[in-house]
């Protein structure tokens, strides 16, 4: 287990274990409309981690006691695979943390989509993990936001997330792994990208004051490169082969 | 080739409020479409079908009630009703396919049908509610164009569900499934129109 006893070096000749700067973001691939039978859905790799997302519905709530009649039910599932992850996390079946990460996603979500539109609908999120290599749950986070624009699912905006953490006195952008297990804090984020509301902030470890709002800096700055990614896989879905879409 | 707008775009003022929601004075685009400069409205590219007066839908008879209610599965996430009434002649079944037009839509959020037509035969095809008017095309000239040239009797309800009975339904059948993937293309009638006809030339060619 990651304890500060067995800690590796996180940072070798001033830059990260795989090559990268502190501010830099794994490559970030989208696309949308992969699962046929669903209303929409999305795809997407992230460095090593990689996640599809499936959104069902409006549909008519099962059972029909959880049904609101002012606004629709939102459920979002976050699932790792069981052969996800190298150790531990990917055991099948709902556990804490998955508990955890479905709860913390469907809230960020409750705040975007529109659900006063559909009452006594529920909207299901399926978000599988099919590969993890540390901060997939703001890859599931930002996939689920495209897997819902996708679904024709009237939101107000879209989603984006990504992690923030510290590696000694360094402040360091989207950990992957290793970096998420030994480094000195971790905080995934997720905001919406027109007005900037922070709609998740979760934190291990600790942040001085001038590392939160580095960090915060550094998640926003990363936000636009992501937005675009997202538009990007939406747009693709109607481009035909050989046919440019005006953007 | 439009320019597609994505959830939490900025829309022109005077834009119908259909997918779109307001926020801090600005009108906002709430799902992925495109912008209509005629209609001046957002024209979504995916989404549910929201049930409007009028509308032509084709159904499934799910279950019978008394007096001749009747509950009608519309593949949407609001379920139709049929209320005939006791003194009405007509007696569906259950797995019967139907055509009815919209009445109104009651405080439950159920659709309310009326004027059922039995639909014997045929399949039934289910597509995006959202290429549905592209299916009709501008006053019908698609609909018409595909049930003259395969000859078969087309139906088209607006909450996504075709059916088609005789003629040369392989041929409408592989027609509406590229309209629907190619709905948000420009000149997508004329290029149907060719499609149809150089198909079902060769479709007789075969017969003969």
């Amino acid at each position: 287990m990651a304890s500060k006893a067995n800690k590796p070096e996180l940072l070798v000749n001033g830059k990260r274990l795989d090559g990268r700067a502190f501010d830099e973001l794994r490559p970030l691939r989208i696309s949308a409309g992969v699962v046929k039978n669903a209303n929409g859905s999305a795809y997407l790799e992230w460095g090593n981690n990689k996640v599809l997302v499936a959104v069902y519905g409006p549909k008519e709530v099962v059972p029909r006691r959880d049904a609101d009649p002012a606004k629709a039910v939102l459920r979002c599932r976050y699932q790792m695979a069981p052969f996800s992850s190298l150790e531990g996390h990917g055991r099948t079946g709902p556990n804490r943390r998955a508990t955890e990460i479905s709860k913390v996603i469907r809230e960020a979500f409750e705040n975007v989509v529109l659900l006063e539109e559909f009452p006594n609908n529920e909207i299901d999120v399926y978000i599988e993990i099919l590969q993890s290599d540390g901060g997939t749950r703001a890859a599931g986070l930002t996939a689920a936001s495209v897997a819902l624009a996708n679904a024709g699912i009237p939101m107000k905006d879209l989603v984006y997330a990504v992690s923030a953490g510290r590696i000694d006195e360094h402040v360091v952008l989207d950990l992957n792994m290793i970096e998420d297990n030994y480094s000195d804090a971790d905080m995934p984020t997720a905001i919406a990208h027109r007005n900037g509301d922070i709609l998740l902030l979760q934190m291990d470890g600790g942040l001085t004051k001038e590392q939160f709002h580095t960090a915060l800096g550094m998640i926003q700055e990363a936000g636009k490169k992501i937005s675009a990614i997202q538009r990007q896989a939406l747009i693709d879905v109607y481009s035909a082969p050989g046919e440019e879409v005006k953007r | 080739m439009k320019s597609i707008i994505i959830p939490g775009d900025e829309v022109k003022e005077g834009v119908s409020s259909v997918n779109v929601y307001v926020e801090d004075g600005k009108s906002l685009a709430s799902a992925v479409g495109f912008y209509d400069e005629q209609g001046k409205r957002i024209v979504p590219l995916e989404g549910t079908w929201t049930p409007k007066i009028d509308d032509t839908v084709v159904g499934t008879i799910e279950e019978v009630g008394r007096n001749n209610t009747y509950t009608v599965d519309l593949c949407s996430f609001r379920t139709g009703v049929l209320l005939l009434g006791k003194y009405s002649r007509s007696v569906l079944k259950v797995g019967e396919v139907i055509e009815a037009i919209v009445d109104r839509i009651n405080g439950k959020k159920e659709v309310i049908l009326s004027n059922p037509k039995e639909l014997r035969g045929g399949m039934v095809l289910k597509i995006k509610p959202t290429k549905i008017p592209r299916v009709l095309g501008k006053a019908n000239t698609m609909a018409k164009q595909i049930s003259e040239i395969a000859r078969c009797d087309m139906i088209i309800g607006s909450n996504g569900l075709i059916w088609l009975r005789g003629g040369d339904i392989a041929l409408a059948t592989e027609v509406i499934l590229r309209i629907e993937r190619e709905a948000h293309m420009p000149g997508l009638t004329e290029k149907i129109k060719e499609v149809l006809i150089s198909k079902s030339k060769n479709n007789e060619r075969k017969i003969e």
